[in-house]
């Protein structure tokens, strides 16, 4: 990225800083050849830890491959009858994907939204109550997936958990015989506080960290110049912070859209209750749980697919062209 | 170019060759040298042998293992190196130990487990071993249905474990109710406790809980599948099995014996409602009275069981679980493991690991002992497991099925009143066929 940008901007400038020229004439080759040697060593790691699993990946979709494959090293190609199969699946389109597309936005929406609004009060806080706060969202992040799941189900323990009780006081449910983990919607608002609670201080430490090299005086400079709140966040700070926020946005996209763990460990999540499969329990539950390896290569293909539409959508539409 | 590609080739070569006589000297000394099995014993001297077990079946195994090892080098001269394997990730811990050639010599399979990897080719055949031992006939039935492929042996059973009800023995004395003896008196029982205690729940029905489910089925007469020569057929969708379904499910649907919340419930909630005071009964394993009382000590000698009766007395046919011992195909030592199989499913071992871990053994003999037992935490289950255990469908579809959790599915659906038993079951049936039919 940034080398296609400096070398059009030297383009727009119109001259080719002589530098470059002379040092290639004195040793001819190795210009172009250093940065590639120097990055030799990463690029060969990356390639043995990622691009072989993934072409691994892409093969293995490719093949009918269960246990006795396993064990007996034998392949079976079959074309592409595991997207066939998948693609034709109406689970996938009537539950799977609406469950994880609309969770996935609405989540994302809300750890940005909530990770901004605590990152603009600890800028506002002096250092005691900004180290206080910034302990307190820490261990919100610390705890483990599986901890922080098991706490939100314990909330919502049909009968007597607290928030069950809570709801059953201010009359919005009937403790005796309402089930939240039952009702798609009910079911998936729990895992959305699951997931925002474990998300946002990530986008909160790192919307800070970004509001704080915002040099103080454009700030006074815009309170002089009377502009609000609102105003001074839209007109100065997002576009200041639109590099961090495509960082937050684009990372919490790719989690939130394979949440796995805090679903598959909600009562019901793990298969039992179709209604609130995600891409996650589903590919689990239909390719690894039963032994179907190929077609779970499948699925991964196809979310790695998605995420990436996705991801450049994103890029595309934070950066405008030209600064790409 | 040429010159690097044609060095690695050979090189590559050479590796094979290595590879190739390493693993040809493996066999002559793992098999062809050693005494045919049934004879003398086997000098395993030098060598170690590696066991997976599962956690949680006996609450404090070490004992045991100590003593097995000690017993086992004094035998052969091996090394005894076990391992212990968690039964939510054990499965998982299987297959990538088949991918990676890592798998141990000997390991505990569960009963649904056996065929699914046995048919796949990852344990030795031990049909002639367990002949030649002499240990053929004495085998616990349920257990040696499911260790059998196309009529060869894979496992030698080992410990087994049966449901049957845990109730509150005060609260039935109390109220004056004896233990029911027929499907009238579990609902004739659950009303009188409905009426008395109206914030207990007389028999919860949990959805997620597919064995408390098939008693039901099979007790109406219904099947869970039947087979037609070497095809399963589904059998959910039958009058009989939706009769037994019904039944179960109105004792939360019509007769309010649970609560809205079991629908998405899991056996273990059915322990925590037991153990937390909530419910009078609950349908629960062989090996849960003791940690029951663990967990709710104010509830030391008010517990007791009874076995499920069938719909009009009798006992219903409950779902025979547990675990056989099988040697894994991969392994170099396959006599020696068969030795250390061998002192574990018989004798003294066997006896030592029923009586340490609360399940019931896997041969014959010694579970004829056990069903003499007239400790009332332990007779109505032993009676439950000899005179009416019963196997779920031996196919490494019905593993499938239980993955993609079809029945508690089903059971959810009608629990939550989204479907009728009939939708339910129709459901679940053409989606078992569709498994069935597919592997």
């Amino acid at each position: 990225m940034t080398t296609v940008a400096n070398r059009s901007k030297a383009g727009r400038a119109g001259d080719a800083p002589p530098a470059r020229p002379t040092r290639r004439r004195t040793r001819p080759g190795t210009g172009t050849s250093r940065p590639w040697l120097l990055l030799l060593p990463a690029l060969v790691v990356m390639a043995g830890l990622l691009l072989w699993p993934m072409v691994q990946v892409v093969l293995l979709s490719l093949q009918n491959f269960g246990l006795r494959e396993l064990v007996t090293g034998r392949t079976r190609w079959i074309g592409l009858d595991n997207y066939t199969a998948l693609l034709s699946d109406p689970n996938l389109w009537q539950i799977v994907l609406p469950n994880t597309v609309v969770f996935a936005i609405v989540a994302v929406l809300a750890t940005v939204v909530v990770g901004t609004l605590v990152a603009l009060l600890l800028n506002r806080l002096g250092t005691v109550s900004r180290g206080l706060v910034t302990t307190a969202i820490l261990v919100a992040w610390a705890l483990p997936a599986v901890t922080g799941t098991y706490v939100w189900v314990f909330l919502f323990t049909p009968g007597d958990g607290i928030a069950v009780q809570a709801l059953d006081a201010i009359g919005l449910l009937d403790a005796t015989t309402a089930n939240p983990f039952a009702d798609r919607v009910s079911f998936y608002v729990i895992a959305l506080l699951n997931v925002v609670h474990h998300g946002f201080p990530f986008v909160a430490l790192t919307v800070l960290a970004g509001l704080m090299t915002i040099p103080n005086e454009l700030n006074e400079a815009a309170v002089i110049d009377g502009a609000g709140a609102w105003r001074r966040f839209w007109s100065l700070t997002f576009p200041t912070l639109r590099p961090v926020f495509a960082v937050v946005t684009v990372l919490s996209t790719i989690w939130d859209f394979k949440v796995f763990t805090q679903i598959y460990l909600m009562p019901g999540g793990d298969g039992v209750n179709r209604s609130v499969l995600n891409l996650g329990t589903w590919s689990y539950v239909e390719s690894f749980a039963q032994n179907k390896y190929g077609l779970g290569a499948a699925i991964a293909v196809l979310l790695t697919v998605v995420l990436l539409v996705i991801t450049m959508g994103y890029l595309r539409l934070l950066f405008k062209e030209d600064e790409l | 170019m040429s010159r690097t590609g044609s060095r690695g080739v050979r090189r590559i070569g050479v590796a094979v060759l290595a590879a190739a006589a390493l693993a040809v000297a493996g066999c002559s000394s793992g098999g062809g040298d050693q005494a045919p099995a049934g004879g003398g014993p086997v000098n395993g001297a030098g060598q170690t042998l590696r066991m997976w077990i599962m956690e949680g079946t006996n609450p404090d195994p070490k004992p045991y293992v100590d003593e097995l090892s000690a017993a086992f080098e004094k035998q052969t001269g091996a090394k005894l190196e076990v391992e212990f394997l968690q039964w939510k990730t054990g499965h998982d811990k299987f297959t990538t130990a088949i991918a990676g050639g890592t798998t141990p010599d000997v390991a505990e399979v569960g009963t649904t487990w056996l065929s699914e990897f046995g048919t796949a080719g990852a344990f030795a055949d031990l049909t002639q071993r367990v002949e030649s031992a002499g240990l053929g006939d004495g085998l616990v039935k349920g257990l040696e249905e499911a260790g059998r492929i196309d009529g060869s042996l894979y496992g030698l059973p080992w410990y087994a474990g049966v449901r049957s009800v845990v109730y509150r023995k005060d609260v039935f004395a109390e109220l004056g109710i004896n233990p029911p003896t027929t499907w009238a008196e579990i609902v004739a029982a659950g009303q009188k406790i409905k009426a008395a205690k109206p914030d207990m729940l007389p028999f919860p029905i949990a959805g997620d809980n597919e064995f408390a489910v098939y008693p039901f089925v099979w007790a109406a007469g219904g099947d869970i599948a039947t087979k037609n020569g070497d095809k399963w057929v589904a059998a959910l969708d039958t009058p009989q099995a939706r009769a037994g379904i019904q039944f179960y499910a109105d004792l939360a649907l019509k007769n309010g014996f649970s609560t809205p919340a079991a629908a998405t419930w899991r056996e273990t909630d059915l322990r925590d409602a037991f153990t937390k005071g909530q419910a009078a009964m609950i349908i629960s394993g062989n090996w849960t009275p003791k940690a029951l009382v663990e967990a709710a000590p104010e509830l030391q000698g008010k517990i007791g069981a009874f076995s499920l009766p069938g719909e009009n007395g009798g006992l219903a046919p409950a779902v025979l679980g547990g675990s056989l011992l099988s040697v894994f195909e991969g392994s170099k030592n396959q006599d020696l493991a068969w030795e250390l199989v061998k002192l574990m499913g018989t004798g003294e071992f066997a006896e030592k690991w029923s009586t340490s871990s609360g399940y019931f053994p896997g041969t014959t003999a010694l579970l004829q002992q056990a069903a003499q037992s007239t400790d009332p935490l332990v007779a109505p289950f032993a009676k439950q497991m000899v005179d009416a255990g019963r196997a779920v469908p031996v196919s490494p579809a019905f593993g499938q099925i239980q993955a993609k959790k079809t029945v508690a599915t089903m059971m959810r659906s009608i629990l939550t009143g989204e479907q009728t038993v009939e939708q339910a079951t129709t459901a679940a049936t053409a989606e078992m066929n569709t498994l069935f039919s597919s592997s």
